[in-house]
């Protein structure tokens, strides 16, 4: 797809060579999605899963606090994580642990990609220089820099250090950098400080991007993995509210303190 | 690769920063520059904002983009002047509206305030609430202005937060809707960003000093550039239920050049542990 970039200057000028081109270098018949001034693909909007990929990412039956779902792993086949041996046993003990040890469920950052997916809304927006995706979930920040910034040797965040740039009409984000302390869902998958995640947007339809990620981790799984699911467009709001969660638990009456939320 | 700057030295850079030392701050800027104190810098600004004509994003508003820090003269602790304690640096206020730099408080409203002054945990900000308008903006270490078409995004460094500012015309929020980031509506007056907000939940701080707002609390927000690299903020304040009459702060905004600079994270919930100190009491 890289070999698409020079012809999509030509393209900016010329619009109807902007669609033989993009036809041309993408599946027949593909989505030709609305532009931005500089001609890249408009991926703004408020968008939203409607998967339970929050809950599992694998396919699973419902069980205490996770509805059933299909699972969301395109690569390996067969839907399953590829975990070293003693992962797939931390991830079970994790399971076990879910209702006080995920992350998400005591308000923590989700990470990434599971701020992609966690049941609450994200506003994607985009300029020539950089793309912003900000979520309702306790105030997420993704700030994604469409340039070769050099990263800070040896950060670590709890929402990763992200690049991006755009291939062909697909805005591909590589994030590193992560502290290892967050799930990628609320059934104990997880990951160490060592993950790479490279996530693709691909806007597939007018209501639809098409979300993957592939996951690499050395320290935690046998080799790299990748999910997919759509993305859909809200139409039924112009703006994102908030979800002030670990207030909202004070409210309640039960604020979350340190690794021990209190029952 | 950039090494990673020590966040406990930048925030000691950024207390630095906020401390009001006249001296300090005028050796690290332009001599002709507007003064930072708040009531020179005010009156200097809206002179200079007349004949400044400010760099345009691709849609003609002026472009605001880049990283910029607040220097508040120690408004982060206090909006009113004050001497300032154990670490705690002095405020020089940063009221300009009256001109006495106190925040016309109703008798009532004022004996509230000197009870929460009192009380510093029951800050919200102590709790890793969002600040707030017009808070957010005297909370240390900096934030990036992003533009999109019909946007003007704020991407604060601090929790992590953000204000997304419509300049398309909506209207505001159901009243019904109380929260604790209010609804911001922007519009560009001239060369000016105005945002107006609404729908607040009245439980923010307006500064650790128990300075506060109240549910009917309306602020008015105005941003312009005045030089590439100073931004005039003001922001009125008007509530009658707490105030004798509308306020007005202003301070400046001025830009990080840095290269290669981008924000670290600062995560403040997380791993929280302030809490059973404090006392979990809802804010």
């Amino acid at each position: 797809m890289t070999n698409a970039r020079p012809a999509r200057l030509v393209t900016a000028v010329i619009a109807m060579t902007v669609i033989s081109i993009s036809i041309a270098s993408a599946q027949p018949g593909a989505y030709e999605p609305p532009r931005l001034r500089d001609g890249k693909p408009d991926l703004q909007g408020i968008w939203q899963v409607r998967n339970t990929a929050n809950w599992d990412l694998e396919h699973h039956a419902g069980s205490y606090g996770i509805p059933a779902g299909l699972g969301v792993v395109i690569d390996p086949a067969d839907g399953a994580i590829p975990y070293q041996p003693w992962a797939a046993e931390r991830q079970q003990q994790n399971f076990n642990e879910r209702e006080t040890e995920d992350p998400v469920a005591k308000c923590y950052i989700a990470g990434v990609p599971r701020t992609m997916y966690v049941p609450h809304p994200l506003q994607i927006f985009q300029t020539p220089a950089e793309v912003v995706i900000l979520s309702e979930y306790v105030h997420t920040t993704r700030w994604i820099p469409l340039t070769t910034l050099p990263r800070y040797e040896g950060y670590e965040s709890w929402i990763g250090d992200s690049r991006g740039r755009w291939d062909g009409d697909t805005l591909v984000i590589e994030t590193v950098g992560f502290n290892g302390q967050t799930w990628l869902d609320h059934s104990g998958n997880f990951h160490s400080s060592a993950l790479r995640v490279v996530e693709r947007l691909t806007r597939t339809e007018p209501d639809v991007i098409s979300y993957e990620a592939t996951l690499e981790d050395p320290n935690v799984f046998t080799r790299p993995w990748t999910i997919r699911m759509p993305l859909y467009l809200h139409r039924d709001r112009d703006r994102l509210l908030e979800n002030e969660c670990y207030l909202y638990a004070e409210d309640a009456g039960r604020p979350i303190i340190g690794q021990h939320p209190e029952p | 690769m950039g090494s990673i700057p020590s966040h406990s030295l930048r925030a000691l850079v950024a207390t630095c920063l906020v401390a009001p030392v006249p001296s300090h701050a005028q050796e690290v800027v332009d001599p002709a520059a507007c003064p930072f104190e708040s009531s020179p810098f005010h009156v200097c600004a809206l002179e200079r904002a007349k004949t400044f004509d400010p760099p345009r994003t691709a849609d003609g508003v002026p472009d605001f983009q880049g990283y910029w820090r607040g220097q508040s003269n120690g408004a982060a602790y206090d909006f009113e002047p004050s001497p300032g304690g154990f670490a705690v640096p002095a405020s020089t206020g940063v009221v300009v509206d009256p001109s006495d730099k106190r925040i016309p408080y109703q008798p009532e409203a004022l004996a509230r305030r000197n009870e929460l002054r009192t009380q510093g945990f029951l800050d919200p900000q102590a709790h890793c609430a969002p600040s707030g308008a017009p808070r957010k903006n005297f909370t240390n270490f900096g934030w990036r202005i992003v533009q999109p078409d019909g946007y003007v995004l704020f991407v604060y460094e601090s929790m992590h937060d953000y204000r997304i500012i419509p300049t398309d015309g909506r209207s505001h929020l159901p009243e019904a809707i109380k929260l604790w980031h209010p609804d911001a509506v922007g519009r560009w007056e001239g060369d000016t960003l105005v945002v107006d907000y609404a729908n607040m939940n009245g439980r923010n701080w307006l500064d650790m000093s128990g300075n506060f707002q109240s549910e009917h609390s309306r602020v008015v927000e105005r941003y312009t550039m005045i030089d590439a690299n100073t931004i005039h903020f003001e922001a009125t304040v008007e509530d009658p239920t707490l105030y004798t009459r509308p306020w007005t702060l202003a301070i400046a905004f001025t830009r990080n050049t840095e290269a290669n600079f981008y924000q670290l994270e600062y995560a403040c919930h997380e791993g929280e542990r302030d809490l059973q100190h404090i006392g979990a009491a809802a804010p």
